[in-house]
Formats: structure tokens, C-alpha cells, sequence
């Protein structure tokens, strides 16, 4: 127990899980927040696994040709955005099953940017976010080296969160938003435009995804392989719901959850701060095992939600899942 | 900052005293001229088998409560659905203070000053009341406490208690239709329909809404109140049209001169004619179905059945009036044991069925045409062989399978005696017309030979074959013994199939009748609470 | 706006599932087919040696069939719960602990006879695809919590279990570099039926009819379409919904869980990857199937030649994803077009009113 406390103590004077945590959390809440905003609106988006995908081969893609890491996130999100938007025509549109339709997204941006991304394994990355320095803030302890000097996507996130945030509960655009996701028979009945609203925000929905899967790699990794996702896509639709579709609740699943993905290898082996010997990890856990958490977390949080909604109507957008036709009204 | 600009000058366009029309271009000036709020003339409409509206009119003056009355399918919902612009008439003119309107869709008709307040209502349950005020209709940025207060204030100025911040989930039944108000008024309405408003209130709720509508149409508004109900009628409302047939039959009464027998003649058609009856052709029996002290309470807790207790006896037709809405269906699917009852008992025979699910029920020889035809009696998407074997696909064939031919026999059985038109038989139901439908339903639920039928709603929407068909095979089955309770919201029918009549008024039998000898007015009158018995 | 809109049929297309599979499969060869050219390939070449390679010979018609086994199965443990309106997301989550399970009676019987050993391999692994559904099975039927949302994210669960095995308890000491499990024993293969095929085909097969007449013909299959179609009218006449949703979820992940069986008995060893994406690749085929089992085995045999084909080309320089591509479009395609089997296309005037149409 007491090697276990000390333990912690190693992991939290840990400059590099810190950043980890950090930059797994940005790419986490940006993803996120994207699909918070396509299922406000009352659309499912199960193809944020290869909206990444295709967010993070695009972005590498365009890093090379640019240069520039702004260009090339830029380029991602707005090609994320249109992939989505085929989501959007088949299910809004259309009004096919949003489950079906958002699998076979995810299915195809696998299989897309494993397919256009074959030439890009072997090459090096042509542009890279950097730490960003904050001058003296960036010398504090503690913060300083970690959430001080986290590049410039970090604020970027953030900003994007707090948008979001305003957005959806303070606005008329986010009123009408969170109407069609309620009920769209009544937002329709009020004049605001079911289907038009509902392909932006999947479209926006998918720009986020595509800044998620850019960030990975332009930042966190920075290469590209078929398999560089692998899952995280799906900790962001789990994130969702475990931030109860608000954005400052997601952003504080989104540290929790890159927390652990930060925290797993670290248990792995002996891990020492510096030299030291004395300042070593020594209990084991397995970091796969600890990767488990973020979906059996968000099994009981989905859980305790629908215990809780049995006296009051649930959190989650009531119109999740339905296509709205007026005509049958 | 940006948004105090904004409310501010949405709250110009609330404040100024709304009798001055002074906004939209298309009312005139002078309001000292204007004779008609609202004119709607000579409406027709039709749906494919149905005439909704065959010529109707409707005058309304301003700043008037103006009831409109009739029975169900006299045509007044899809009248009031012409003036808020969710269907547009075949035939006949739209006038709104003069002038003459051509709706497209709900929103030309809420830009132009009509409002409705549907039955059911139309409220985002997460949402706060001020955000289903404003929705549709909000500042870009939208400044919570200068809404809600925006809100509370105007809700002050008609006298409507709510609650601006509180989410609508929250709120009472009585309260969502102040909501529903507000935001008529929120976007300024001129003319404000109700659709059977009292229906979901508690009597203190509908006394207030009698003074919320004065106050309205003190300001000049008019209401339009859609109601049974003649005490209501005489205390909140100035003048009444009646409606029946889809036609208008009486325009602009005062209400002073409108009583009981007036009223119920009007909306029924002559007072004392007594249609053709059936003719018993054997003595009634034994009590075959009978339901005591039974209690329902619906998910708010209120009692929607409150303390029934009836009997059938064999071979004799108890018919159930009422408006709708008053118990009819709770209690018909509490006998049949779809809905729990908090309190009393149901027996078939000697049999109690109080503890037992639908299945056994059934299987104890109590049918159920429910009121719902499509997706309770009948499964859509399957076809009609599966639908003729739901209620007895267990005791066809042996072991875990269905004797897929004894099904078909069967269904092509019923098929042929009740002369049901199906394309084909393993198309889904879809396709098939009402009566076809309600053919297949009602033969099924008979198939079986039971001792008591709960028929509800049997003919409603069908057409004048289709009626005629199912009452036939009522009266055969009464004839053959079964006790039919039968429950209907049209008189016509209950007079002239039932051997009683009963009346529920808000949840309770009210009164009883004997149909040979009691008139449409005595029975019209029970149904609107006015305690004829 | 458009000038055109959505109007629903009165009766729906005869045979618009098909033609919507068809219009599927054009565009998603004819969007495969730019990618190609991109790509600098030929697309009537590269789809040639694709059709070749899944029906050119015997021996490419086994290759299908090995490959249809695990998306008709995967196919069909959606399918049946889907037809009762639910989603198991989780099939490829259930096909891994299949494996597992499978994996764990290998480990402790290894020297059973293959005839012996092969079947309780395969019941293991039955059993563990349903537990690994139960869970969610009982969430949704006694707390109401979604069951999309809880299989979904048991697959990744799933996934790392298996991942962890592999790397920790389970691994191969003799192994050397990347850590693997050691070999299952020889008599674990599935014999061989013809060609490369074995006789996980004739399973497959047999588990499609026997469930297929099953679901059409039985008491059980029949309050399961009741259910599906209306829940009202189900508990109308007495149907639990409760034990339906629970039986229909645990069943569907017995199957998908037999699927992680019948893998092992043509693997070498249980694998990180067993699963393939078969799970996922199974939702496509139930969907295009409308849920039906008989259409399922169809629609797995389609997709089958896609996958043995993806493979083939890989000589060519073309990855094999194109494969996983070309299902996508396949179903993107045919949900837009089943669009049109229930909804005809109209030209309107501006002014006609949307909300016509039913008597209030």
C-alpha cells in the first residue's frame, strides 16, 4: 500500500504523463464535442472511427504538401466534414437507420484511408504542432511544463469548447439545435428547418472529428499506419454519453479518460523519474487492462443515466435515432 | 450587451396595447371598422372517403370568446386546422379582419395572428417554459434571466401563473396549456384557438382559464373555444356555432339563449326522434361480464376511471357514451388487463379475471376489439394470416411450430365470412382499407367463441358499409348469446344498438338510459356534465 | 425548394430490397472503380481477377464459402435481433470472447480427440459470445439501458482481453519477438470439405436453416415478428417483452460467439485480429438482408467474394482494403435506394402542403 502511494507519487511528478494526458484529452474532447453536436441534433454519428481515420490520414497527408500544421488541420476538418456529410444525406435525407449508416462511415474511413494512405506509412511527417511557450507562465512549477506549454491546439480545443457551450445554451441557432435533437415534429411546428439543421451539425460534427484525427497525427504520434486509431474514435462516442452531452462534463471525461490512456504504460515496467533509483514505479498493472476502463466506465454511467430518468425525462436528445419525415405528422 | 439591444426591441413589439393591429401589413388601420376578427366561408373539405367540411362557416368578433360546438366528426378540428394553416380548404375563404388570407403552411397562419392550442400538446419536455415560449421566434443571443423575466411579465399581464425558469416535464397538465398559451401570445396572436382546452384541466384549472381568455379577449384578441361541455360554454364563452355533419347549423347563438336541450338538439339532430332499433329477438340472461369498483390512474396519478362498476348480461349490448377523453379507453383496457387497475374487480361468468394477464383473459372468453386497430389489435407489418392467428397461433399445431396450413385455413375462413378484401395474403396489412381491417380484427376476436366483447370505437372512420357491416356482426353475436359492451362517441349508434345506455362524465358513470325511451338532449346533456341525472 | 420531395407508396416496390442491393453494388463498383483510376489501375482488370479469384474455379467458389461462413452467422446474430427491432453492435466483441472460450477448452483438453475436442470447442464458444451479451441483455430489458451503446462498447472490451491474453497469461514462452499464443493442437482443425473449404460451411449452413425455418415457422419466431412489428400489440395478446428482448439479445451473441468457434478451427492460433471486422461486416449483411436469415446467407456469400477478392488483388499493388471500401458503398448505396422502395419521387409545386393527408 505504501509502495502503491508512492507510486502515485512518482506518476503525478511525471512531466511526460502529464502532457500525454494532455494531449490525449484534446483529442479526445475535439472529437467529443463533435459528436455532441451531431447527436444534439438528434443524429447518431457511429462513424467517428473513420472520420478520425480519415481525419488523421488527410492531415498527414496535407502536412507534407504544406508544410504547414494549420493548413493541413484545416484541410482535414473540412474533407472530415464532407465525408460526414454522406452520413447526413443517407440518414438525415434519405432517413436510413443512423446506426447502419453511421457503422458503414466507419467501415468506409477505415477502409478509405487505409486505401489512400498506403504511400504515406514509410514517409516522414512534413509538419508537427509544437509545444507552444507561454514565457514565464511556461516556467511555473507544475503547470508550467505541462498545461502551460501544450501547443497551440490545446487553447484551440479549449476555445472550441466554450463556444460549443455558448453556442447550444445560449443562442438561437443552439435552441433550434437542441429542438430538432428534442422533438422535430415541434421544432418543424415552430418553423425552424429540421433537415438543414441536422446536416450542418453532422457536418460540423465531422469537422471535429477530422481536427481529432489530424491532431493524432500531426502531434501525438506524428506517422501514419491503417491502424493508428484504434478505438480511440470509439472512446469519443463513449465519451458522450459519459459527459451527459455537455461539453464542460465531456471535457472532464476527456482528461479522465486520456488520464488513463497516459497512465496504462506507465505501470507497465520499472519507470524511473530521472536517475534515481528511489524515484521508480514498482507495483504492475497491466496497461491493457487499464485501457478497459473508459468503456466499462461509460457502461455504468450509461447505466446509472437510466436509472435516473426512470421519474424524469432522460438526458440524452429524445429524437436520437429517428428520421423526421413532416408528412407524417 | 448585444443582446439587451435585441430585447429591447423585441419588447417594443410586445408592449405596444395589442388592439391597435399596428403590425403586418396586411390588417387596415382603423380597428373602429374591422367587424370580423375572424371570417372563414363556405369551407370544403375532403379526405380520400371522408367530407370533413361541406360548406362551413365561422364568424368571429373581435375581442369575443366564441365556442364552437359539435359532436366528434362534425368536421370542427379540421375546420380549426384550415384556420391555422395545416391544411388548406378544397373550396371557401379565409378573411382575418377583412382581409383575405391563403395559408400554405402552420407558419403563414402564426405570422398572420392565429394561434392553436392543440389538445395534445406541443412542448419540448427538457426545455424550459421560456425556451418553448420563444422557440421559433428567439433573439440570436439569447440572455436568460432578461428572457425569463420578458416571459414572466408577459405571462403577469394575462394572469397566467408559470414558472419562466422551471422545465416543462415539471409542470401539470393545467400549467404545459398556459405554456402552450404564452407562446401563442409570445407570438402575438390575434386570434387564439383552444381544442377542447377544459379536457385535461382539474375544475379550479378551468375556472382560471376562464378568466385568462377574458382578459385576452379584453385586449381585443379573440378566442376560439372548442368545447362540449355547456356549462363551460355559458361561463367563459359570448357566442357559439354549431357544427354537425361538417356543416355549419347554428352561427353566432348568444350563449344566453343556448340550454341543455337547445344545445344537444343542435349538435344531434332532432330532440326527440328515436332512430331504428334492433330487435331483441331473446331474453337477456345471465350477467355474463361484470366490473366493480374499478379505479385507473394514469402516469400523473390522476383517476381517469374513478370507481366503475358495471354489468353485461348475456345476449345483451350495454352501450358507453361520453365525450372523449372521459375514462372510455382507460377503462376499456383495464377490463381487458392491457392498462393495471389500482382498484377493483373483473369477472367473466363465475371466473374473476382481476389477477390474470391479457393472455389468460382472453382465454377465458373475453375479446377485445381495441380502439386502436393498427398496432394494438393488429401487428402492421405482418400479414393477414398472422394477424387472423395472433390470439391462437399457441394452439395451432403441435410442439414449437405453427401448422402453417391450419393458419392459412383459417385466415382464408375468416377472409371468406367476414368478406375481408385482401390483395394477397402474405402482403403486410398495411394496403388493406379501414373497414377491411376492422372486418379482420372483429372476426378474429370472435373466432373463438366468446362470452363477452369489449368493442371500442368498432365503426369509427369507416364508411357507410363499413358501419353498417360491423354493427351486423355485434348484433349477431348479441343474438348468439355474447354480452357486448360497447363503447362509441357516436349516439346515432348507441341508440341503436344498445339495450342500455350508460354515460361517463370524467372518469365515472354518470348516468343510465334506457335508449327506447330516453332522448338524444337527455343523453347529450349527461355527456356534458350538466348532471341530468 | 427543390421541387421535388418524398411521398410515400401505397404498397412498397415488389422486390425493392434487391433492386436496392443491385443499385448498391453499381455504385459502389463505380465509385470503387475512380478510386482505382486514381490509383493508376485498370478497374475492369482489377475486378475481373476480383471475380476470378472468388468464382473462377472450385477452389476459388471454397475460398467464398470459407469467408461467407463467418458473415452469414455474423449476419444472422444481427438479424435476429434486429428483428425485433434491437442492435447487437456487439458482434465482433462476442466472435472474440467465442475465441476465448474456444481457446480456454483447447488449453485445458488438449489431447482430446479432434471429433470431441472440436465440438466442445465450438459449445464454448457459443457460451461465451452469450455471456459476453447477457450483460447488456439485462441492462436493456430490466433497466431500459440501450443496448447499441452497451455492445459497442463491450466490443472494445473484448478486444483488449483478448489483446491481453495474448500478451500476458496466454503467451507463447517459446515465442520469440512479437508475443503470440502458442499453437492450438493439430486435431482442433476443422476437417476439410472440398477444396479449401471445411466443413464450418456445412455448419454455417445448417445453423441458417434450421434457424431460418425456425424463425419463420415457430410459436417462438412468431411472437418475435409480433413484438418486432408492434410492441403494443404484443402485449396485447400476452407476449413478455422482457424475456423476448432477453432470450433475442443472449441468442444473438450465442451465434455471433460460434463464430469465434468455427475461426479457430480454421486458425493456427488465437490472434489479437481474430475477429476481422467479421462482426461489423455482419450489421452490413443484416441490414441489406432487411433482417431476414434467408436473405442473410445471400448477402454473406456476396460479401464473401468481395473479401476473397480485396485479398487477390493484393499481388496487383492494390490494398485489399478496397474490400472493406467497396462493402461500405455497398450498403451506403443500398440504404439510399431502399429510400425509394418505400417513397416515391415527386415533382410539387411550391405551394403544395406538406401535411396533408390524414383527418384529424
Amino acid at each position: 500500500m505504501i509502495t502503491f502511494l508512492s507510486d502515485i507519487g512518482v506518476l503525478l511528478s511525471d512531466t511526460g504523463m502529464w502532457k500525454n494526458l494532455i494531449e490525449f484529452g484534446i483529442l479526445l474532447f475535439l472529437a467529443a464535442l463533435g459528436e455532441v453536436i451531431a447527436e444534439k441534433s438528434g443524429v447518431l454519428n457511429l462513424g467517428v472511427e473513420g472520420m478520425m481515420a480519415v481525419g488523421a490520414m488527410t492531415g498527414y497527408w496535407a502536412g507534407i504538401q504544406t508544410g504547414s500544421p494549420w493548413a493541413a488541420i484545416i484541410i482535414a476538418a473540412v474533407a472530415v466534414a464532407l465525408f460526414a456529410t454522406l452520413h447526413g444525406v443517407v440518414s438525415v435525407v434519405l432517413g436510413a437507420d443512423q446506426v447502419v449508416s453511421g457503422l458503414a462511415l466507419t467501415i468506409l474511413g477505415l477502409g478509405l484511408a487505409a486505401f489512400l494512405g498506403t504511400d504515406l506509412v514509410s514517409q516522414a511527417p512534413g509538419a508537427k504542432f509544437d509545444d507552444l511557450s507561454l514565457g514565464a507562465l511556461s516556467e511555473l512549477p507544475g503547470v508550467g511544463p505541462t498545461l502551460f506549454s501544450m501547443d497551440a491546439m490545446g487553447w484551440v480545443a479549449l476555445f472550441f469548447g466554450a463556444l460549443t457551450w455558448f453556442v447550444i445554451n445560449r443562442t438561437r441557432a443552439g435552441l433550434n439545435l437542441r429542438a430538432v435533437g428534442e422533438s422535430a415534429a415541434t421544432a418543424d411546428a415552430a418553423g425552424t428547418p429540421v433537415v438543414g439543421t441536422r446536416l450542418i451539425a453532422v457536418a460540423i460534427g465531422g469537422a471535429f472529428a477530422g481536427l481529432a484525427g489530424a491532431y493524432l497525427t500531426l502531434k501525438i504520434t506524428p506517422s501514419w499506419n491503417e491502424s493508428i486509431v484504434g478505438g480511440l474514435g470509439w472512446i469519443a462516442v463513449a465519451l458522450v454519453i459519459f459527459g451527459a452531452w455537455r461539453p464542460g462534463r465531456v471535457l472532464i471525461g476527456a482528461l479522465l479518460f486520456g488520464g488513463l490512456i497516459a497512465v496504462g504504460p506507465r505501470f507497465q515496467t520499472r519507470r524511473c523519474n530521472g536517475d534515481e533509483i528511489t524515484n521508480c514505479i514498482t507495483t504492475e498493472i497491466n496497461p491493457i487492462l487499464v485501457s478497459m476502463l473508459p468503456y466499462l466506465l461509460t457502461i455504468l454511467v450509461l447505466v446509472v443515466l437510466s436509472i435516473r430518468s426512470r421519474n424524469r425525462p432522460s438526458v440524452a436528445p429524445a429524437a436520437i435515432g429517428q428520421a423526421y419525415r413532416r408528412e407524417e405528422r | 450587451m448585444r443582446s439587451d439591444v435585441f430585447l429591447t426591441e423585441r419588447r417594443g413589439e410586445h408592449r405596444e396595447p395589442a388592439h391597435t393591429t399596428s403590425t403586418g401589413p396586411d390588417r387596415p388601420s382603423g380597428v373602429e371598422n374591422i367587424v370580423t376578427a375572424v371570417e372563414l366561408d363556405g369551407i370544403w373539405k375532403r379526405f380520400p372517403g371522408v367530407i370533413a367540411n361541406a360548406g362551413a362557416s365561422l364568424t368571429v368578433a373581435p375581442g369575443s370568446v366564441h365556442a364552437v360546438l359539435g359532436e366528434n366528426g362534425a368536421g370542427k378540428t379540421t375546420l380549426m386546422n384550415v384556420l391555422a394553416g395545416v391544411y388548406r380548404p378544397d373550396e371557401g375563404t379565409v378573411r382575418l379582419d377583412d382581409v383575405e388570407q391563403s395559408f400554405s403552411k402552420p407558419a403563414d397562419a402564426i405570422a398572420a395572428g392565429v394561434g392553436m392550442v392543440y389538445q395534445e400538446f406541443r412542448l419540448i419536455p427538457t426545455f424550459t417554459v421560456t425556451e418553448n415560449v420563444v422557440l421559433g421566434s428567439a433573439p440570436a443571443v439569447l440572455s436568460k434571466s432578461a428572457l425569463e423575466t420578458e416571459v414572466g411579465e408577459l405571462a403577469e399581464r394575462f394572469g397566467l401563473q408559470t414558472n419562466p425558469g422551471r422545465e416543462v416535464w415539471q409542470l401539470s397538465m393545467g400549467e404545459r396549456q398556459r405554456v402552450e398559451i404564452l407562446k401563442a401570445l409570445w407570438r402575438d396572436a390575434r386570434v387564439l384557438i383552444l381544442d377542447e382546452p377544459t379536457a385535461v384541466l382539474t375544475p379550479d384549472e378551468a375556472a382560471e382559464l376562464g378568466r385568462i381568455t377574458a382578459a385576452m379577449a379584453g385586449e381585443g384578441r379573440s378566442i376560439i373555444f372548442i368545447s362540449h361541455k355547456l356549462d363551460e360554454v355559458k361561463t367563459f364563452c359570448d357566442e357559439a356555432t354549431v357544427l354537425r355533419g361538417g356543416k355549419t347549423v347554428a352561427s353566432s347563438l348568444s350563449v344566453d339563449d343556448l340550454d341543455a336541450g337547445r344545445m344537444a338538439e343542435l349538435m344531434v339532430g332532432e330532440a326527440t326522434a328515436v332512430s331504428q332499433r334492433r330487435v331483441r329477438t331473446n331474453p337477456i340472461g345471465e350477467h355474463v361480464l361484470a366490473v366493480d369498483d374499478m379505479v385507473v390512474h394514469d402516469v400523473h396519478g390522476r383517476a381517469v376511471v374513478a370507481g366503475v362498476s358495471l354489468t353485461v348480461a348475456e345476449g345483451e349490448i350495454v352501450g358507453i357514451a361520453g365525450v372523449a377523453g372521459n375514462g372510455q379507453r382507460p377503462l376499456a383496457d383495464a377490463i381487458a388487463g392491457l392498462t393495471p387497475a389500482s382498484q377493483g374487480r373483473v369477472s367473466i361468468g363465475s371466473t374473476d379475471l382481476t389477477k390474470l394477464n391479457p393472455r389468460s383473459r382472453n382465454a377465458n372468453g373475453l375479446a377485445y376489439v381495441p380502439e386502436d386497430r393498427i398496432g394494438v389489435g393488429l401487428a402492421p407489418r405482418m400479414n393477414a394470416v398472422d394477424n387472423a392467428i395472433l390470439r391462437t397461433y399457441r394452439s395451432l399445431g403441435d410442439g414449437p411450430f405453427i401448422d402453417r396450413s391450419a393458419a392459412e385455413d383459417r385466415a382464408t375462413d375468416l377472409i371468406e365470412r367476414y368478406n375481408i378484401k385482401v390483395g394477397r395474403v402474405d402482403q403486410p396489412l398495411a394496403g388493406l382499407s379501414g373497414g377491411n381491417l376492422q372486418r379482420l380484427l372483429v372476426g378474429r376476436e370472435l373466432d373463438d367463441n366468446p362470452i363477452a366483447l369489449i368493442a371500442a370505437q368498432p365503426t369509427r372512420g369507416l364508411d357507410v358499409q363499413g358501419v353498417k357491416a360491423i354493427q351486423e356482426i355485434i348484433v349477431d353475436q348479441a343474438v348468439d348469446g355474447v354480452g357486448v359492451l360497447l363503447i362509441s362517441e357516436d349516439l346515432e349508434e348507441l341508440f341503436a344498438l344498445s339495450d342500455r345506455l350508460l354515460v361517463m362524465h370524467e372518469g365515472s358513470v354518470v348516468a343510465e338510459f334506457d335508449p327506447d325511451t330516453a332522448t338524444r338532449a337527455e343523453v347529450g346533456a349527461a355527456m356534458a356534465g350538466a348532471g341530468a341525472h | 425548394m427543390f421541387g421535388l420531395r418524398l411521398t410515400k407508396r401505397e404498397t412498397p416496390l415488389p422486390g425493392g430490397q434487391i433492386l436496392a442491393f443491385a443499385m448498391g453494388l453499381l455504385v459502389a463498383l463505380l465509385i470503387g472503380a475512380v478510386l482505382l483510376v486514381v490509383a493508376d489501375h485498370s478497374p475492369l482488370a482489377i475486378y475481373t481477377k476480383m471475380a476470378d479469384a472468388a468464382f473462377g474455379s472450385p477452389q476459388a467458389w471454397s475460398t467464398t464459402l470459407n469467408q461467407a461462413v463467418p458473415l452469414g452467422l455474423a449476419g444472422l446474430a444481427v438479424a435476429v435481433a434486429g428483428s425485433m427491432g434491437l442492435w447487437n453492435i456487439g458482434a465482433e466483441g462476442q466472435i472474440i470472447a467465442g475465441a476465448i472460450a474456444g481457446t480456454w477448452v483447447a488449453r485445458i483438453g488438449p489431447d482430446l480427440a479432434g471429433p470431441v475436442l472440436i465440438p466442445l470447442m465450438i459449445i464454448a464458444a457459443v457460451f461465451g459470445g452469450a455471456v459476453l451479451a447477457l450483460g447488456p441483455a439485462l441492462a436493456r430489458a430490466h433497466l431500459g439501458v440501450n443496448e447499441i451503446i452497451t455492445t459497442l462498447m463491450l466490443n472494445e472490451v473484448a478486444i483488449r482481453m483478448v489483446r491481453y491474453l495474448v500478451n500476458g497469461p496466454w503467451k507463447d514462452p517459446t515465442s520469440i519477438g512479437f508475443p503470440v499464443a502458442p499453437e492450438l493442437p493439430e486435431q482442433s482443425a476443422l476437417p476439410t470439405l472440398f477444396e479449401r473449404a471445411n466443413i464450418g460451411v456445412l455448419i454455417a449452413a445448417a445453423v441458417l436453416l434450421v434457424f431460418g425455418y425456425f424463425a419463420a415457422r415457430s410459436k417462438w419466431g412468431f411472437e418475435l415478428r409480433v413484438a418486432g412489428s408492434s410492441e403494443k400489440a404484443a402485449e396485447y395478446v400476452g407476449i413478455s417483452l422482457k424475456r423476448k428482448v432477453l432470450t433475442v439479445l443472449v441468442l444473438s451473441g450465442a451465434i455471433a460467439g460460434m463464430v469465434g468457434g468455427l475461426r479457430l478451427g480454421s486458425s493456427d492460433r488465437i490472434v489479437e485480429g481474430i475477429a476481422e471486422g467479421w462482426g461489423f461486416a455482419g450489421i452490413i449483411v443484416a441490414a441489406i438482408a432487411l433482417m431476414r436469415p434467408s436473405g442473410v446467407a445471400a448477402v454473406a456469400i456476396a460479401f464473401g467474394a468481395l473479401r476473397v477478392g480485396g485479398v487477390a488483388i493484393k499481388g496487383q499493388g492494390v490494398p485489399a482494403s478496397i474490400a472493406e471500401i467497396l462493402q461500405a458503398l455497398v450498403l451506403l448505396g443500398a440504404l439510399g435506394a431502399a429510400v425509394f422502395t418505400t417513397y416515391r419521387l415527386d415533382r410539387t409545386s411550391a405551394s403544395s402542403n406538406a401535411s396533408e393527408g390524414a383527418v384529424a
